[in-house]
């Protein structure tokens, strides 16, 4: 009698154990389609033995519960890939919008419009008309035209930067807001891990804490380490620490000379965050590194083609044989009266794109002819269309001087690599997280297949526990009756 | 081994990327631009900005040497008209040195000289568009005026400023040859020295005849010289000409480099282009296959 009980209770306990497996199938297939979510497998469990009359029974099986199927290392490579590559698609997004400023001029008349390197010849193409018939009041005026179009053209690219350089400024300052939100739940699941399930894995609570830190990994370069009790502490690439076990570490925002600049703490942490990845990192390494780059090669340019273009002018004879220069003791100074550009400061190469405009508004006081010589001379037309052909522009990347149209064009060219650097990054950065992605989606994804089957499985398996148990029942109805049918059935 | 139970999803990915290719192949088609942006084709980028410089300095050269060719037919058409002047001038003296002459004739050499001399002077005085062609880089002053003393006297007003066109080969052609050269070399090479010398001769009716042959040779030097003149003018009109010819051969080699650069390859274009729309034909059919209700193991179990 003691062994059909012990049966009893074995076969209830599988149909106990059958249910339960049932139902993590049902939550694998309920979650299919949840993000972050980590199918989780039925563990059976053998129950200890019975001695009953010194023989040994088995007791049969338990559930000892859900286990996820889970690969950390997987998921800290695809964070760490993932870093990555949002950082450089945050970049190339920027860059994007930067080389919008730059559309190469195809070379029909209407493309040309807007064009740095056209104006730049035009600009200097009005000298050289100029050379035929200096005294000519349309080719004079023409100068000034072209000038103008240039100083404009270039003015309004570094407003323009300006503007791109604020927008990426306010974009880095949202994430702050989100990647406290992140680290402060972080913090919080730290803790329910620790206490419900310091020593194995925590099931959900841990894909929440994955699905966090993926979102995280998106906005800013982070470093995790697994600390004791099922913990995880969370400190930016460069070592500031945001989260240590169930403490979050705010990040602030502040303004530093109208940029705005990232704490945490007290500890200034920009530089680190610019070069540590996440979107973060991509607004960042546009707003610090690349588009100051631009500006940087903008300013040279309008520097030395407006300090140039007005010593030259000043230096010659204009139509109504006045100069620019004043010979006092037979020292010439250079009084700046026929300035054709803003003249910019002394030394001064940073902001003179964007302040680079015509001052100049009397076509007259062009000087095209050589100082003292007669207002139809064309020798110092000559020498400012030579100009053009000049190597005047330093190269702030080499070191050497180019002609303005060629500094133009090497500057078009660098842009140009950086952003397909840029790009050529992400695609390689990106294929690599789809491909960790899948390695991680096939070990840890819900295939309803899979689950078809185990259900299947389990069906049966409780079809033949439910029949076990029918004929165990049927056998002690007739154990009680004692052959009696009559008494229970 | 498990897969990835998400590859069809992913696959919209790819579909993704095909379509991305399919739109880019289709803008190029329809601009005929195949670079569209600097990351497009970074050196050619940077070549086109070098390119487009070459060829608009070349278009603004053929410009400038449009407007110089002009300036130098009027100087050179003067110069002709000088030298069939100075040339009736000569054998007007002539004639009027051979002694046969009366006085009355010889005054009316003598006038017809002054006549000639006048048209010189107007003809040194030539300008071209505003602007006096024979007046160095003095060219808004008049650069010729004669005094009325006897003999008279032929000032310049203007100076000895050359103007020189740097042609794009390098080469710096010379615009105009100053007035003092052409019309008042120093000694015998002086025309207007020379003629008013002549019409001071005649003026009186009675001719020193070795003082009017002198003068009359004189005028014949500064004839010569004239004409020596012109050939600069000439030699700058030909120097012009053949770098303006010049600079359109290289133009049109210019804009075909940057066709090349810049234009999109059509067949080249349209053959990705079909391939990419194969590929996306393709991509969809699997989707459809994979995707369908039927291949799940679910929808097999039911029935």
């Amino acid at each position: 009698m003691g062994t059909i009980s012990n049966a009893f209770s074995t076969i209830s306990g599988a149909l106990d154990a059958d249910q339960s497996a049932l139902n993590i199938i049902a939550n694998n297939v309920a979650n299919a389609n949840t993000v972050g979510y980590t199918r989780e497998n039925a563990t059976f469990q053998e129950n200890d033995p019975l001695t009953i009359n010194g023989v040994s029974y088995g007791q049969g099986a338990s559930q000892a519960g859900p286990t996820s199927v889970r690969d950390r290392v997987l998921s800290e490579r695809i964070d760490q890939q993932q870093q990555l590559a949002s950082a450089s698609g945050t970049r190339v997004a920027s860059l994007n919008t930067v080389q919008a400023l730059f559309t190469p001029d195809s070379g029909s008349s209407s493309s040309g419009a807007g064009d740095i390197g056209a104006d730049i010849t035009s600009f200097f193409n009005s000298f050289s008309k100029l050379e035929a018939t200096p005294t000519d009041n349309s080719l004079r005026q023409n100068v000034l035209s072209t000038a103008t179009s240039l100083a404009g053209d270039i003015s309004n690219a570094a407003s323009s930067l300006n503007a791109q350089r604020a927008n990426l400024d306010q974009e880095a300052s949202g994430v702050t807001s989100q990647v406290n939100s992140l680290t402060a739940s972080i913090a919080q699941l730290n803790q329910q891990i620790t206490t419900t399930s310091p020593n194995g894995d925590a099931g959900t609570l841990e894909d929440q804490r994955q699905a966090d830190l993926s979102q995280l990994s998106n906005l800013v370069g982070i470093n995790q380490i697994t600390t004791e009790n099922n913990g995880l502490s969370i400190t930016t690439t460069s070592g500031a620490e945001l989260v240590s076990g169930s403490t979050s570490y705010q990040m602030t925002s502040g303004s530093v000379s109208g940029v705005t600049h990232f704490y945490v703490g007290t500890e200034d942490v920009t530089s680190g965050l610019t070069s540590g990845g996440g979107e973060l990192g991509g607004y960042l390494t546009a707003r610090d590194v690349d588009i100051p780059n631009v500006m940087n090669s903008l300013d040279q340019l309008a520097y030395s083609v407006s300090t140039q273009v007005n010593s030259l002018n000043n230096a010659g004879t204009d139509l109504n044989g006045n100069s620019g220069t004043v010979v006092t003791n037979g020292v010439s100074t250079d009084t700046n009266s026929h300035d054709i550009f803003a003249e910019p400061a002394a030394n001064k190469v940073a902001g003179s794109a964007l302040n680079m405009a015509v001052v100049m508004t009397d076509p007259d006081m062009i000087a095209t002819a050589a100082f003292g010589a007669g207002t139809g001379d064309n020798s110092n037309a000559v020498a400012l269309a030579n100009l053009g052909s000049s190597q005047i522009v330093t190269n702030p990347t080499t070191g050497t001087s180019e002609t303005p149209t060629n500094f133009y064009s090497s500057f078009v060219s660098a842009l140009g690599s950086t952003i397909t650097e840029a790009q050529t990054e992400n695609t390689a950065q990106t294929a690599s997280v789809t491909q960790l992605q899948t390695q991680s989606d096939s070990l840890s994804g819900v295939n309803l297949d899979d689950e078809a089957s185990d259900m299947t499985t389990m069906e049966r398996s409780y079809q033949a526990a439910s029949q076990v148990f029918t004929m165990i029942n049927s056998l002690m109805a007739s154990t009680i009756n004692l052959g009696e049918t009559t008494t229970v059935t | 081994m498990r897969v990835d139970p998400y590859y069809v999803s992913n696959l919209s990915g790819a579909l993704d990327q095909t379509q991305l290719s399919l739109q880019n192949l289709t803008s190029e088609l329809s601009s005929g631009v195949s670079v569209n942006s600097l990351s497009d084709n970074p050196v050619s980028a940077g070549q086109n900005v070098v390119l487009l410089n070459q060829i608009q300095q070349d278009d603004s050269f053929t410009q400038s040497s449009n407007l110089v060719t002009g300036q130098l037919n009027v100087a050179d058409s003067a110069l002709g008209s000088v030298v069939t002047q100075l040339t009736q001038a000569i054998s007007l003296a002539t004639s009027a040195n051979n002694g046969t002459m009366n006085a009355s004739d010889v005054q009316s050499i003598g006038n017809q000289i002054s006549g000639i001399l006048g048209e010189v002077m107007s003809l040194a005085n030539t300008s071209y568009q505003g602007q006096y062609i024979f007046a160095g880089t003095q060219n808004s002053t008049v650069p010729f005026s004669t005094s009325n003393s006897n003999p008279s006297q032929t000032t310049y007003a203007g100076d000895q400023g050359v103007n020189y066109l740097d042609a794009p080969n390098g080469q710096k052609i010379q615009l105009n040859v100053p007035g003092s050269q052409v019309f008042m070399g120093s000694g015998t090479k002086s025309v207007f020295g020379a003629l008013n010398a002549l019409v001071a001769d005649y003026s009186s009716g009675t001719v020193n005849t070795t003082q009017a042959v002198a003068d009359t040779a004189a005028l014949n030097t500064a004839l010569n010289y004239v004409s020596q003149q012109r050939v600069t003018i000439d030699n700058s009109i030909n120097q012009v000409t053949a770098a303006a010819d010049a600079v359109t051969n290289v133009g049109t080699e210019l804009t075909s480099a940057q066709s090349n650069l810049m234009q999109a390859d059509f067949s080249q274009v349209s053959t990705s282009l079909s391939l990419s729309e194969t590929q996306q034909t393709a991509l969809e059919d699997v989707i459809a296959q994979l995707g369908s209700t039927s291949n799940s193991l679910f929808s097999k179990l039911q029935g």
